[in-house]
């Protein structure tokens, strides 16, 4: 049907004037005739798909499953552990004061060969670095740069001392940074840990200034965590650094350094751990984990095993769909499904 | 008394094809309307193939056509006119026609739609009634299902925060979502869909059925993109969590912190959610193409940029597809993994369907798409004069009488040679 108006035109030589064309310009764009592609979805489209998406994902998983089963990972919980046996009762009092024995020495056998470099994390539990205001009380302004010491508008409750003079680097994050230690050794001789580049070099370059020294850091009455050397500034601070990259779940691991060496299996590793921070006071936990990396990092078996799952699940559902197309064909454009055809009575 | 005698012939009458007429004038639908008769008049009115009313003032159009055949019926109305007299039904009727022409523009001011001749009206309905109902129905659907896929991944964090109503994304991203990253390949889709060409549109009216009996926009829909959305968000947000866990994410030995992993679930919902909507189209166009690929290449655009701006604009999304993310297999890989799984049912579902149940315009569009209206033009013509529903009035039905009036006149004459025939 020709949706254009009628558009007269005056006889030649007609005294009739004459009368203009009200019709729209014609376009295909407004005449919704612009050339398009309708893909159909065929049973052998169907299938294809179904059967191409299960062979990828069936080797990526795999791939990704022995990645993650080369990695070797020694974790251990120090925590209550670490705490000599008469004062267990009193947890908090023990990590509070400053007259206990914080040091604790144990053993840790390496189960298989561990290539270096192996990395050094401390794993916390039940501590919400991704809590609102946790997560809110920073100034990144004043990390960056000298000029902007005084910016500490989140920062409260750390932002100045009684005084009035600021703290830098201000804010929750910052004041609450981890202070244990781990050293290592084996047969007596001392694992070098390399504390240098954990943090990402954007945030080293970038994001903590150079010129920024700390500044009345941990002089309060309230000691949240470890103190901060006052002549080194922000950007080569990395442990401060590492712990400002605030974790997304409540168990989180951040990296504190790597040994660069090869560690045999069998090996017994001494660790001496000094046991400073608090996390008695809200039943947190504290894990020191060593571990390898493969190129899709560290341990963990659900990605492999959840590609292996959906590939295997698509190759059932192609099989499922090439019997179902077999043992009920339907010839496409096949007029005798047009619910006229099914319906003879009519009855829309 | 005419009422009552009338409504018992009609019901009296045997053969389902005869077709009864009613013409009433002005004076006469004074007294019909009136309270007592107006029930009466109406059933007579239904009945009865068409109805012409003559002489009649503007205030009884609106009040006869309309508020009685709206309320009495319940059904659904459409008022036609052009003249200033035809305001009143126009704006009465639940959809309003307004002509614009010689009689002026008065009509065409009170309507919902506005057409410059009567003919056009089949392609008013029969096309873009037609379109717009599906169009409509899926844009509302697949808002939903976007919305809940994103919404419920940030409740589910929540759970993970203590409850302190901190985001797992960045304020930024959540702002683009909806105005920039998802918004347009729907605008595409409410604007652009064509399930099938508006030729066919014509040539099987059968196919505009599909909009009164809602066969698009009914609960079990509507609940089924709910469904579509929330297990989406499930999948999306436990994967990411889970494969992003607490262990190193690259070589290096860098865990992923709050940005990466928010980073990367929004890679996530950003992909499927296009996906999906590439899954639900069935015309593309140009535009679609650019829309679609254009919103997800957006997104890392914006990455990047948002990357390059200082730290103290970016916070902890500083260069994190550039340094973090990008060359890390594991985030690709969890993209990869989370659209295709959240996809899946949909399309077994909807690969099932053309299977087992396919709707009309499925069966068309196979048709076309192997040119079978070309190879065997008998079907196609026999299918679209199938596809047009038996009515009473129109030229069509004149015809179909016509050759009634003939099949008996040769029936009777057959008979009658028998009966002569016979020894």
């Amino acid at each position: 049907m020709n949706p254009r108006g009628d558009s007269t035109s005056g006889s030649d030589g007609a005294p009739e004037p004459r009368r203009k064309s009200k019709k729209p310009k014609y376009s295909r764009f407004t005449q919704q005739e612009l050339p398009a592609c309708k893909p159909l979805l065929t049973p052998a489209i169907v299938v294809t798909t179904f059967a191409f998406i299960g062979i990828i994902f069936i080797p990526i998983g795999l791939l990704s499953l022995s990645a993650s089963e080369q990695v070797v990972e020694i974790v251990y919980q120090y925590d209550t552990d670490c705490i000599p046996e008469q004062l267990q009762n009193d947890k908090v009092a023990f990590i509070q004061s400053s007259k206990t024995n914080k040091t604790c020495t144990r053993t840790l056998t390496v189960p298989k060969n561990m290539e270096g470099p192996v990395h050094i994390y401390y794993e916390l539990d039940n501590f919400y670095q991704n809590h609102r205001r946790y997560v809110k009380s920073r100034s990144d302004k004043q990390l960056r740069s000298k000029a902007s010491e005084t910016v500490t508008t989140n920062c409260a409750p750390e932002a100045t001392t009684s005084d009035g003079s600021v703290i830098v680097p201000c804010g929750l994050i910052a004041w609450s940074l981890f202070n244990d230690t781990y050293s290592f050794a084996v047969n007596s001789k001392i694992i070098e840990v390399n504390k240098k580049n954990i943090a990402w070099q954007s945030d080293k370059e970038h994001k903590f200034g150079s010129d920024v020294y700390p500044k009345n850091f941990q002089m309060g009455g309230l000691i949240g965590g470890a103190k901060l050397n006052a002549s080194i500034p922000l950007s080569e601070q990395e442990d401060l650094i590492v712990w400002m990259r605030t974790a997304a779940l409540p168990r989180f691991r951040k990296l504190y350094g790597r040994i660069e060496t090869n560690l045999a299996a069998n090996e017994q590793i001494t660790v001496t751990i000094q046991n400073n921070y608090n996390t008695y006071s809200f039943e947190g936990k504290k894990n020191l984990v060593l571990s390898t990396t493969s190129w899709i990092g560290g341990k963990n078996d659900f990605l492999g095993t959840a590609y292996l799952t959906v590939g295997s699940l698509c190759l059932f559902l192609a099989i499922g769909f090439i019997i179902l197309y077999l043992l009920k064909p339907r010839t496409l454009g096949d007029p005798s499904y047009l619910s006229w055809n099914r319906n003879p009575d009519g009855h829309y | 008394m005419q009422i009552s005698d009338a409504h018992e012939m009609v019901k009296l009458e045997k053969d389902p094809n005869a077709a009864f007429a009613l013409i009433i004038d002005g004076k006469t639908l004074t007294y019909a309307l009136e309270d007592d008769l107006k029930n009466k008049f109406l059933s007579l009115a239904v009945n009865c193939a068409s109805v012409i009313c003559c002489r009649v003032s503007p205030k009884q159009k609106a009040l006869v056509v309309t508020r009685l055949v709206k309320e009495g019926t319940g059904k659904t109305t459409l008022a036609i006119g052009d003249g200033a007299n035809d305001v009143g039904m126009i704006q009465e009727a639940d959809i309003g026609v307004g002509i614009s022409g010689v009689e002026g523009m008065q009509a065409v001011m009170a309507s919902d739609f506005s057409i410059s001749q009567f003919r056009f009206l089949e392609r008013l309905l029969v096309v873009h009634g037609h379109w717009c109902y599906k169009r409509i129905a899926q844009m509302i659907c697949y808002f939903f299902y976007k919305n809940i896929a994103f919404g419920l991944t940030i409740f589910y964090f929540e759970a993970y925060t203590g409850f302190s109503g901190q985001s797992v994304y960045d304020d930024w991203y959540m702002l683009l979502f909806n105005v920039i990253l998802t918004s347009l390949p729907v605008i595409s889709l409410g604007v652009f869909e064509q399930d099938v060409s508006s030729e066919v549109c014509l040539q099987f009216p059968a196919l505009y059925q599909q909009g009164p009996r809602n066969l698009f926009f009914d609960w079990y829909r509507i609940f089924g993109w709910m469904g579509n959305g929330l297990y989406s968000s499930i999948v999306i947000y436990f994967l990411s969590i889970l494969i992003f866990y607490n262990q190193a994410f690259r070589a290096n030995g860098q865990t992923a912190d709050m940005a990466a992993v928010g980073t990367s679930m929004f890679t996530c919902i950003v992909w499927t959610v296009n996906l999906q909507i590439v899954l639900t189209m069935s015309h593309f166009t140009w535009i679609q193409h650019l829309f679609v690929w254009g919103s997800i290449a957006t997104w890392y655009l914006f990455l990047i940029a948002y990357g390059m701006c200082s730290p103290v604009i970016s916070g902890n999304a500083y260069r994190i597809l550039s340094e973090a993310l990008g060359p890390a297999p594991i985030y690709w890989a969890a993209t990869l993994l989370a659209t295709l799984s959240c996809n899946l049912p949909y399309l077994v579902y909807i690969a099932f369907q053309r299977a087992l149940n396919p709707l009309d315009h499925h069966v068309i569009q196979e048709i076309k798409y192997y040119r079978k209206d070309v190879e065997d033009q008998h079907m196609w013509k026999r299918e679209r004069s199938k596809a047009r529903q038996r009515t009473k009035i129109g030229f069509t039905a004149r015809v179909d009488a016509k050759i009634r009036q003939l099949k008996r006149k040769l029936q009777k004459k057959v008979s009658s040679l028998s009966i002569q025939t016979q020894p």
